[in-house]
């Protein structure tokens, strides 16, 4: 169950066009609408990061004191560190401070080991990635043919049963699913491997064994969204009495469906699949736990127990700021497929 | 002209046919045909016969339920779900297509017969210019490269009298007035050189000015290319413009068919001649609220005998029962009625 | 609508919910767990914490209804025992939601662009933040409690409460009656507040329902990773955490409380379902009714079903 799923999209959007209008003019519009989306994410970026920055803020930690340890935690000692991490500055400038250095990617560096930031994260990035990318394209493959066949074969059992399994799994948490996989085939059957991680530089057929399960677990509740979805923008699109205008003109059945009905119904399951995604990376977490993965979630996890400030900065700020990219991304493709009448958003 | 030659594969068919004389094979010819609704509960369309020459324009009148629409979609293979053809045949130049296959249709279907509707804007796909909708049809049809396809459409669209071909090709449905909208959807369902253009409710939805500018197209192309052209409307006046040949429906039949010059002149059914009052009050530009009492039976409730008896006042005993038939009582002049020989309602004229 | 018809109308609603048999049987186990939340640790059948070291990975059976877990307790009582925890913050989480997100969302119409821009964009990039992430992440501010945890979430769910009354006092502020009785002379704030609230009320239901399961979500996501979960006190998502690591012993084990997890959640999802179907399209037709201009393009259907076209 999404956290905050009755939430209006406040993606731009909808209604017609993108067809053979002339380059130049094509270009304008798309270049417009990703400056005007640009110019609500900038504010979004900087509110969101400063929310990160200043969680630093409220925890009581010293991390002078920390550094330092019990011995050489003297006074002047203390007043020196905190110089030098830049600690005796307001907030504000701090913020700045560090998130001009972000974008130069140097995330600070962790209290305890001393290790860059970025160092920690670039390490663990791939695993998160493999498994999220893989979960997307799953979700894209299995929510999508199955909303497209519940759509097309209406009322008939395959649409009845997708309708029960969306259902089903909107209710199982990722990390449920997670456990179910991994009982089943690591387990029982033993057919995938239940826990570890390789990277697709060692081999890539057991890159692809060890992250299925856990890419599969994730996909799941995305995939019933968009097959859920797809379905029923399909089923509306269906009736139109456009798809009766194209085949009559004789065009072949599946371009029809696909070049006409389709193209006007995939828009919301677009949607649906950039508003599941910070829930993807939530469930990844659940995914790395659960399959036991070096991701960044477990990172998460063990510098917050250690409270160690500057890794869990720089892991939000990455995170975030892969939604927002993955944001940008969907609106600018639901602009290049369908523009308004007077090729402005509304 | 060379709108249909560099499309069609039979060149010999581009002859017009002269007005009324039907020239080798009926374009569309439908047989006895029966349409049940919802899941057969009701028949919709019960014993309709119609055909369609070369290049001649017929036109379906009717009220609304009277069936004509529904004989379209038959015509077309396009009946709505839950509808089915129970009998009879529909044929397209001696081809069967009663029971034709999603493939056989999808060979038809803008090859051999094309189709205009009541709104437009809402048979275009909102998302896709108007271009792109009509230059896909002929890449995937005609087999044009994009270039080709390109040109042809802005031929096509000069030719169907839209005056910036080039800026409306890339206009999106959202953009267009009715009239440009129904002219470019001519373009399209003649793209492919079908014989046949089925128009049903065209100008329904279109102001009189533009609705005779869409009639005076209609009646172009079928002098330029010898189109033929069903044309389905409750207008009387309108259909009498535009065709040489007009079948009357009225719950769910035909009960009378004739050149125009008889129907709308020497109109035989009491149905017939009370629509040709209500259209024309004097000429056919005028049109005052004239009503026929009553109303058409609802689908499926129909009585014995027939179903215009009970608004006719000229019924009898033998319009109630027993199914009646039609009769000839013309040149090419059909009608369905027990009484259609009765003198006295031959005698019957228009009031001046 | 006059305030007499919208008394009526809204009783209708209420009643009519109850016919659905989805909603009767959601509602019977939203009633059991809520009993469970007040009294579970003493309506406990034994001891969450007894151990009992001579019956390991038991099966179910009649001493332990729901078996026994690697330190032989009773998982029955256990999970009895860990509801409190788990509904009370889930509550929290939602009631902090409501009260950061409505005020701001009726507000926003009266503080002028300025501010409702500002609050649209801190709304939207609240959303950028995945909810687990956050929460964790507090927690190495907040140190590691589970009552800190859900504050975030909380603060994550702001964003739909203030979506929803903003759109409602929008379409109300701009609708004629208000117009013309504040010509009359009423103030436009006090209208306003007295018709939004009873219109968007439905839909605070509705979401308030469907948050809830969110919220549940995220609690037991939370113990299940190690947040606020102080051994050996029992939490849902604890208990599937340490089936986890047994999984070879007890391969069963995992499927109970994730059950209870899903049978929770369901329930709340089926009741939300329920108020969005029966509980008068009307009032949740409102965000259709706040976009102005008007669209010919697809429409979002949001995860309960119902249909509103794409922003």
């Amino acid at each position: 169950m999404s956290v905050a799923d009755l939430v209006l999209v406040a993606s731009p959007a909808t209604t017609a066009a993108a067809g053979d209008v002339p380059p130049r003019r094509r270009g304008r519009q798309i270049v417009a609408r990703i400056g005007s989306g640009l110019a609500v994410l900038v504010p979004i970026v900087f509110i969101s990061s400063f929310i990160t920055y200043s969680l630093g803020a409220l925890s009581n930690s010293d991390p002078a004191a920390t550094i330092l340890g019990q011995d050489g935690a003297t006074p002047q000692a203390v007043a020196r560190m905190n110089r030098a991490l830049g600690l005796n500055h307001p907030l504000v400038v701090q913020y700045w401070n560090w998130l001009v250095k972000a974008v130069h990617g140097n995330l600070g560096a962790s209290y305890f080991t001393q290790v860059p930031v970025s160092t920690s994260i670039s390490q663990r990035l791939p695993v998160d990635l493999s498994i999220a990318g893989l979960a997307v394209v799953l979700a894209i493959l299995i929510g999508g043919s199955a909303g497209i066949l519940a759509a097309v074969r209406r009322g008939g059992w395959f649409d009845r049963g997708v309708t029960l399994v969306c259902s089903a799994v909107s209710t199982l948490p990722a990390f449920v699913v997670g456990i179910i996989l991994v009982v089943l085939f690591a387990t029982t059957i033993k057919i995938f491997p239940a826990n570890g991680y390789v990277g697709p530089t060692t081999s890539v057929p057991q890159w692809l064994e060890h992250i299925v399960l856990p890419g599969l677990a994730l996909s799941l509740q995305v995939s019933a969204d968009i097959a859920r979805q797809l379905r029923t923008s399909l089923v509306g699109v269906l009736e139109q009495n456009y798809v009766v205008g194209a085949t009559v003109r004789g065009l072949p059945r599946r371009r029809v469906l696909f070049r006409h009905a389709l193209r006007n119904a995939a828009g919301p399951a677009i949607t649906v699949l950039g508003y599941d995604f910070p829930l993807m990376l939530a469930g990844s977490v659940a995914a790395e736990a659960v399959f036991s993965l070096p991701g960044l979630g477990q990172l998460l996890l063990e510098s917050a127990q250690t409270r160690d400030i500057p890794v869990v900065q720089g892991l939000l700020l990455v995170i975030s700021s892969f939604v927002i990219v993955v944001n940008l991304v969907v609106n600018t493709t639901l602009n290049v497929l369908y523009r308004t009448n007077d090729g402005t958003s509304a | 002209m060379a709108l249909n030659d560099l499309l069609l594969d039979d060149p010999s068919v581009a002859t017009p046919a002269v007005r009324g004389i039907p020239t080798r094979e009926d374009v569309l010819r439908i047989d006895d045909l029966h349409v049940s609704v919802h899941e057969g509960l009701a028949t919709a369309v019960r014993g309709v016969s119609l055909r369609v020459g070369a290049g001649e324009t017929v036109g379906l009148v009717g009220e609304s339920g009277s069936g004509k629409t529904l004989t379209c979609r038959a015509a077309l293979g396009l009946l709505p779900a839950g509808c089915r053809i129970d009998g009879g045949s529909v044929s397209f130049a001696g081809q069967d297509v009663t029971a034709a296959s999603r493939r056989a249709w999808e060979a038809i279907h803008g090859s051999q017969v094309g189709a205009v509707f009541q709104d437009p804007a809402s048979y275009l796909n909102p998302s896709l210019t108007v271009g792109a909708q009509l230059a896909e049809v002929l890449r995937v049809k005609g087999r044009l490269s994009r270039q080709q396809a390109r040109r042809r459409a802005l031929e096509l669209f000069g030719d169907v009298g839209l005056h910036q071909p080039g800026r409306v090709f890339h206009q999106i449905p959202a953009e267009l007035s009715g009239g440009m909208l129904q002219r470019a959807m001519v373009a399209i369902a003649i793209s492919c050189g079908p014989r046949l253009l089925i128009a049903d409710e065209a100008t329904t939805a279109l102001d009189v000015t533009i609705q005779a500018e869409v009639i005076d197209l209609l009646l172009d192309l079928r002098r330029r290319n010898g189109l033929a052209v069903m044309f389905v409307s409750h207008d009387l006046a309108v259909v009498a413009e535009l065709c040489d040949r007009i079948y009357v429906f009225y719950a769910g039949q035909v009960v009378e068919s004739g050149t125009v010059e008889e129907i709308v002149h020497r109109p035989r059914h009491p149905y017939t001649k009370a629509l040709v009052r209500v259209a024309s009050g004097g000429d056919f530009r005028r049109r005052h609220l004239e009503v026929i009492p009553g109303s058409p039976p609802q689908v499926g409730t129909y009585m014995a005998g027939c179903s215009f008896a009970d608004r006719c006042r000229f019924a009898l005993g033998p319009c109630c029962s027993g199914e009646v038939q039609s009769v000839v009582v013309g040149d090419q002049h059909e009608v369905r009625c027990a009484r259609a020989n009765d003198v006295e309602l031959s005698e019957e004229l228009l009031p001046v | 609508m006059s305030a007499a018809v919208n008394d009526v109308v809204a009783r209708g609603r209420a009643g009519s919910v109850l016919r659905l048999r989805s909603a009767r049987i959601a509602l019977a186990v939203l009633a059991a767990i809520a009993v469970l939340a007040a009294f579970g640790p003493t309506l406990a059948p034994q001891g969450p914490l007894t151990l009992n070291t001579s019956s390991l990975f038991q099966g179910p059976s009649w001493h332990h209804l729901l078996g026994t877990d690697y330190l032989g307790r009773d998982v029955l009582s256990r999970l009895m025992a860990g509801t409190p925890l788990s509904v009370l913050t889930a509550l929290e989480a939602v009631g902090i939601g409501m009260v950061l997100g409505i005020a701001p969302g009726i507000a926003s119409t009266f503080l002028g662009r300025g501010f409702d821009f500002v609050a649209n964009r801190v709304a939207d990039a609240l959303m950028t933040l995945p909810s687990i992430f956050f929460a964790v992440a507090v927690t190495a501010a907040l140190g590691n409690g589970l009552v800190q945890a859900m504050v975030p979430i909380g603060v994550l769910l702001a964003p739909a409460y203030f979506r929803i009354t903003r759109a409602a006092t929008l379409e109300y502020s701009r609708a004629q009656y208000v117009e013309a009785a504040e010509l009359m002379g009423a103030s436009k704030f006090h209208l306003v507040t007295t018709h939004v609230v009873r219109k968007v009320f439905p839909n605070i239901v509705v979401t308030t329902a469907s948050l809830t399961a969110g919220a549940l979500l995220a609690v037991s996501f939370l113990t299940f990773l190690g947040i606020g979960v102080q051994p050996p006190e029992p939490t849902w998502g604890g208990v599937l955490s340490s089936d986890l690591d047994y999984l070879s012993q007890a391969p069963w084990a995992p499927f109970i409380p994730g059950a209870l997890i899903a049978a929770s959640v369901g329930a709340l999802n089926a009741l939300a379902d329920a108020f969005r179907d029966r509980g008068g399209r009307g009032a949740l037709a409102l965000p259709q009714l706040a976009q102005i201009t008007v669209r010919t393009g697809p429409t979002l259907e949001d995860a309960n079903g119902s249909q509103r076209s794409v922003a």
